[in-house]
């Protein structure tokens, strides 16, 4: 708005001057113009007061619930089969209850023996993930300091996750949630990275051997994943693939207590 | 809440018009909002979830305002979305919201013309009478107070502006709930910066007439 006001009387530069839409000049002559006369200045001030009003009344809003789900579905973020309602009941959840169920009777078998339980863990890994990005908070407990993340765990799951400091190599801790994966609720850690976000999700995996973190992509997020001591680990974000395999190897080499 | 008609009000010339095409100025899209024929990237869900579904409830509060119902606005939040997604790859990180609430807004169009046709105003006689009505500080009778205007309630205030033509309502929604300047409304509107002026002032007059008669 820098071309100078041409029309003398009229009221519509008052709503520019009243949005922050005029430069200083424009502003001025503005404010000059309303000085001498009675009816603009009166006019400024139900626009002012309208325009109060709607903030009072009107704020913005979020979307209102479901719609997210609705929205995350129709673009396919959201696999249909995974609301399991009697009319989606399916095989493979079937299979998917039986093999939690285990797990929890047990508590000996590792759910991540058959690839098709890993599909089932890995996609429940990536919706808790996307989840947490679009809920106002990712996390359930805030915290840049490891020592008040990992005694949160405790009383909430039976083991609390392994956590270190990964600050000094720009991926700070953001904080913990517990997510539940299958029936199964399970430790994530948070970590950001350059405004964005890593959840590190930890899976009981008794008797399985330790592996390397292997990449693999879900709905367009990377993900590695590995095995050490006992403990299947996913780290899931939106991140490069570079950077999440830098992650992946510090927080594998990095002592939980130095 | 359903759309209300302006006849005779505010000397605003407004029709109901068919579905004959004639209201395509409505329907302005911009390249972006097209589809691409791409194959979806491996990063277009990150992408959605990162540049669209942060702008979620600007997107249905949008769509309420022009649609004038819940239900709808959510079918045309959805139907929006994905449209969005399949022109994902189009868009700039640091332009997304402007583009989702265009994306949207033209959705929502195309939902009335099919489903209410009547709600759709010819926007051209409304511009007639705007610069009229842009007319200074004329002692004008009608006009109330401003304390008047800052007793009206929620009610008065959501009925005054949803009984404004919709190419009103929606500049003053973009501007004065969601906070867009009158660049971005222009982008998302299709129209120059000085009508996004002059449909505001046109906007606010009407709508503090109407809570000045409600409230006196």
């Amino acid at each position: 708005m820098t071309r100078p006001l041409i029309y003398e009387d009229s009221t519509l530069p008052i709503h520019a001057y009243l949005d922050g839409e005029l430069d200083p000049t424009n502003a001025l002559a503005v404010e000059t113009r309303m000085a001498t006369n009675p009816a603009l200045a009166a006019e400024c001030e139900r626009v002012e007061a309208l325009q109060r009003l709607m903030r009072e009344h009107l704020p913005r809003e979020a979307p209102p619930p479901g719609l997210r789900m609705r929205v995350e579905t129709v673009v396919g973020m959201r696999r249909p089969r995974r609301q399991l309602s009697h009319a989606q009941f399916s095989w493979r959840a079937l299979a998917a209850s039986i093999a939690v169920t285990a797990v929890v009777a047990s508590g000996a078998t590792s759910i991540l023996r058959a690839p098709s339980r890993t599909d089932l863990v890995r996609d429940g890994i990536v919706d808790a993930h996307i989840r947490s990005l679009m809920a106002s908070q990712p996390i359930d407990v805030a915290s840049s300091d490891r020592h008040t993340v990992k005694p949160w765990f405790n009383g909430r799951i039976p083991q609390a996750p392994r956590v270190v400091d990964l600050a000094k190599e720009d991926f700070p801790l953001v904080g913990g949630r517990i997510d539940v994966v299958g029936e199964l609720p399970v430790p994530t850690l948070v970590y950001g990275h350059r405004k964005h976000l890593i959840s590190l999700t930890a899976i009981p995996a008794p008797g399985r051997a330790n592996s390397a973190p292997v990449l693999r992509t879900v709905d367009g997020y990377n993900m590695y994943r590995w095995v050490e001591d006992g403990v299947a680990y996913w780290a899931v974000s939106d991140v490069a693939a570079a950077d999440l395999d830098k992650f992946s190897e510090l927080f594998r080499t990095t002592p939980p207590d130095q | 809440m359903t759309i209300v008609s302006l006849h005779g009000r505010d000397a605003v010339e407004t029709k109901g018009r068919l579905d004959d095409g004639s209201s395509e100025r409505f329907d302005q899209k911009p390249p972006i909002d097209g589809e691409n024929n791409m194959a979806p990237g491996q990063d277009d869900h990150a992408r959605f979830a990162r540049l669209v579904l942060p702008h979620l409830g600007d997107a249905y509060s949008l769509a309420r305002w022009i649609t004038g119902n819940r239900a709808d606005a959510e079918d045309v939040v959805q139907d929006a979305c994905l449209r969005a997604f399949r022109a994902i790859g189009s868009v700039g990180d640091g332009s997304a919201r402007p583009w989702v609430l265009t994306v949207v807004r033209n959705t929502a169009y195309t939902w009335l013309r099919k489903n209410r046709p009547s709600a759709i105003f010819a926007v051209e006689d409304i511009e007639d009478v705007e610069t009229a009505n842009a007319k200074p500080g004329d002692p004008d009778s009608e006009t109330p107070e401003t304390a008047l205007i800052a007793r009206a309630d929620a009610a008065s205030l959501q009925a005054a502006i949803m009984a404004l033509p919709t190419a009103y309502r929606e500049t003053m929604i973009l501007r004065d709930v969601q906070g867009l300047s009158y660049r971005e409304i222009g982008e998302v509107t299709g129209v120059p910066i000085g009508t996004v002026m002059s449909r505001l002032a046109r906007g606010r007059n009407i709508v503090i007439k109407a809570i000045g008669r409600t409230e006196s």
